[in-house]
């Protein structure tokens, strides 16, 4: 096998599922056809009961995985801190909730977590030796509009790197590296909630000259509160404005002193083209910079395109991944020839 | 966001209890990619022809047996809206509807990571003689 090997987390397909066009034992049964190394799975969405599934639920998921012969990337847990409206969960609850994720990807043979973008960090050095004891290794998510530079990930970060653990890491969504907001993202927002071209164009030319409008989310320029007001005229013009913050737009040497922490990585899809690319990430130099850099480990599809699909059009979960599988296996091939 | 999740089209109808036609329900899907406990689903809203029901009318259920108002949701942490299994949403209004009403539902649901909630519409002509 490779050093980088594919996988493809089931979030992408999501739609199928919920239509109940597809039940989890054949989405992993389309993983097996399309020759996929691992697949990644977040218990909240498709094991239910989830993070405490009963016995029954426990034997489907591995008889399956052993029939459709399929290793296991990576889980993805969340953590429930705005449980209650009238408060947010405490240290010891939010310890007790995260020991029961884990205990869950132990039960479902996981040995890699991703803990979703702005999980408290404090919660990290009481539930860490319960993670080490079982070899389950966690990471936090470094998700556009969420990752480098915001308080709650650089704090994580900092922690990280003095715990300096093998058990500590990160999961890398290359949302980050967007050059150009998604199409499919613009079009919809116009078609279905009327945001004007404008906006968008507006939202566009950050991009257009290097940066994104995440990082002026948290950190916001007068010239920037100006533009806001300028192009946030009507209740959708200005969800538009908060939704585009989730595409980043960072070098990829960002990652240069992470490498020994990055455990994952997120391949996000949101438009595979007809030339077989995706439309606003550059794979082909990502996986240049992947290779050159030594890394080994999964690269796993996240298709969030399905959002975006038009009413009354056809969903393409299906096609869409299967199409960027067979971009990452040939780039996986092309650098690995090198 | 998620507006194709909410609101199941074919069905919206009348129920009863006892023999009696006690109001209509329809179902939805969570407008979220994952399943939550019930005190974060922050809330629910039904339209008929336009005019907002009532808040007291409205009881929501994922398992047809346990029903609960927009109010009593807030406490209930231990029951979960699974992804992909649709909820019940009740009108109490004796008697029910009858003919052709437009009907609206919003869902709204709230998490952690996302700064603002996530809040789905969809609305549908439904013929509540058939």
């Amino acid at each position: 096998m490779s050093d980088i090997k594919t996988s493809v987390s089931l979030y992408s397909l999501q739609y199928e599922y919920l239509t109940k066009r597809m039940s989890l034992k054949d989405i992993l049964k389309y993983m097996h056809d399309l020759h996929v190394d691992g697949v990644e799975v977040l218990p909240d969405q498709m094991i239910h009961g989830a993070p405490e599934p009963s016995e029954e639920t426990l034997k489907n998921w591995h008889d399956w995985i052993k029939e459709y012969n399929l290793d296991l990337s990576c889980i993805d847990v969340f953590l429930n801190t705005d449980l209650y409206k009238n408060r947010t969960l405490t240290l010891k609850e939010d310890i007790k909730l995260m020991k029961k994720e884990i205990d869950d990807a132990n039960k479902l043979g996981y040995k890699t977590v991703r803990m979703i973008s702005m999980t408290p960090p404090e919660v990290v050095p009481y539930v860490l030796p319960y993670a080490e004891k079982l070899g389950i290794t966690l990471t936090l998510e470094l998700h556009a509009g969420l990752s480098w530079g915001v308080p709650a990930t650089e704090k994580y970060l900092k922690m990280m790197k003095e715990i300096d653990s093998p058990y500590l890491g990160i999961t890398v969504d290359t949302g980050i590296f967007c050059r150009r907001i998604p199409r499919v993202m613009s079009e919809y927002w116009k078609k279905v909630t009327g945001v004007s071209q404008e906006t968008i164009d507006w939202c566009n030319s950050f991009f257009d000259r290097g940066e994104d409008v995440a990082r002026y989310g948290f950190n916001p320029t007068s010239e920037f509160k100006a533009g806001e007001k300028k192009y946030g005229k009507t209740p959708a013009d200005k969800m538009y404005i908060t939704y585009a913050q989730g595409y980043e737009n960072k070098p990829l040497s960002i990652m240069d002193d992470y490498l020994k922490y990055i455990k994952h990585f997120h391949f996000k899809l949101y438009e595979m083209t007809d030339k077989g690319e995706e439309y606003s990430i550059n794979y082909h130099e990502i996986m240049d910079y992947l290779h050159e850099k030594g890394y080994k480990g999964y690269v796993s599809t996240e298709y969030e395109g399905n959002r975006f699909v038009l009413p009354g059009h056809p969903m393409i979960e299906k096609e869409q991944v299967k199409a960027h599988v067979e971009m990452m296996r040939k780039e996986i091939a092309r650098v690995e020839a090198k | 966001m998620f507006d194709n999740n909410v609101f199941i089209k074919g069905t919206c109808h009348n129920f009863k209890t006892a023999d009696e036609v006690k109001g209509f329900e329809l179902q939805t899907n969570i407008t979220y990619y994952r399943g939550i406990p019930l005190s974060m689903v922050h809330d629910f809203n039904v339209w008929v022809d336009g005019v907002k029901v009532d808040p007291d009318q409205l009881q929501f259920s994922v398992d047809g047996k346990e029903w609960f108002t927009k109010d009593e949701l807030t406490t209930v942490s231990d029951i979960k809206w699974e992804y992909g299994e649709p909820a019940t949403i009740r009108v109490n209004v004796d008697g029910g509807l009858s003919g052709k009403h437009r009907i609206k539902l919003n869902i709204v649901t709230v998490t952690a990571y996302i700064p603002v909630p996530l809040s789905g519409f969809k609305e549908y002509e439904v013929d509540f003689s058939k």
